[in-house]
């Protein structure tokens, strides 16, 4: 068996930056997945085919057909069924090493708790304010980094929060912003693009290497191929992080 | 004076702060991002973060879909 993992990753553990060390490292993290949509399905996937040891994902949603242009862990196959029982079989297919722990259940201030024990760092998949507002207190409760990722249209924003040393997302992010009844168009490679920057970020801060988002909102604009990195700062009036 | 918001250049009044630039530019949004020369401005220094001449801003509406 240990030969067989020593195959699946060779092309990992080559880097010197990753190594046989790394790769015990990433098979020692437990990971939580805040949903399995657009971000949500690409992470999985990268995180499970890296070896991330043990994979958390929670969403309490179906999968539909409008979820289909982007969402691709999911398939026609599972239309109706729950989105973390689709997921949780199709990264099982992709590495049946990963140990996989499905919750149907949308994240809330009242089950985020249970949800991150033994969990190492926090993956956004969510797809709105009041999710990412739990995400982000629980992180600072827990002192775990939380690696968000959204997206709209042709654009993105990733970033790396990590209590004690960043900024947190309510220090950037104030609001829901401007109600809409309607959901925000996306184009599937627009969550493509960011949630494979989040599996970059999360694999990165496992193994300590590299630059991170620490401090930095990476934005990009599909649609005119334009990456942008803007500085960010604690806000010293952030009522989340309690830098007053 | 000239400055560079959201890409396209734009000719302002003198002695802007981001929140009469907020203004200015008729932006809705209350949770709006802003970006001055590569660095976010906290809400809180809106009314006294001057504009000046060059300068590179962005009104940035968070992406939250997922």
């Amino acid at each position: 068996m240990r030969r067989l993992d020593d195959q699946r990753y060779i092309r990992q553990t080559i880097l010197p930056e990753i190594g046989p060390d790394g790769q015990e490292a990433l098979a020692c993290a437990c990971v939580l997945i805040a949903g399995v949509g657009g971000l949500g399905s690409i992470t999985c996937l990268y995180l499970a085919a890296a070896g991330i040891g043990h994979i958390k994902i929670a969403d309490g949603d179906v999968v539909e057909l409008s979820n289909l242009n982007r969402q691709i862990i999911h398939s026609e196959a599972f239309l109706g069924q729950p989105k973390t029982i689709s997921a949780a079989i199709r990264i099982k297919a992709l590495n049946s090493h990963v140990r996989v722990t499905p919750v149907q259940e949308r994240i809330t201030h009242f089950n985020i708790d249970g949800l991150l024990k033994d969990v190492n760092i926090i993956v956004d998949g969510s797809d709105n304010y009041e999710t990412r507002q739990v995400l982000n207190r629980a992180s600072l409760r827990h002192e775990l980094p939380f690696v968000y990722g959204g997206v709209q249209g042709f654009n993105a924003m990733v970033s790396s929060f990590i209590p004690g040393q960043t900024a947190c997302f309510e220090c950037i992010v104030r609001g829901p912003g401007i109600p809409s009844d309607t959901s925000p168009g996306i184009i599937g490679p627009t969550a493509g693009i960011a949630a494979s920057f989040q599996a970059m970020e999360t694999i990165k801060l496992i193994l300590g290497i590299g630059k991170t988002l620490k401090n930095r909102m990476l934005r990009i604009s599909g649609l005119d191929m334009r990456l942008h990195s803007l500085k960010l700062v604690p806000n010293p009036e952030c009522k989340a992080c309690g830098r007053i | 004076m000239m400055v560079h918001l959201n890409g396209i250049k734009e000719i302002i009044p003198e002695g802007m702060t981001i929140k009469t630039l907020i203004e200015w530019a008729k932006e809705g949004d209350p949770h709006l991002i802003v970006e001055q020369n590569g660095t976010y401005i906290y809400p809180s220094s809106y009314d006294t973060q001057s504009v000046f001449e060059n300068d590179v801003i962005e009104f940035i509406n968070p992406n939250l879909g997922g």
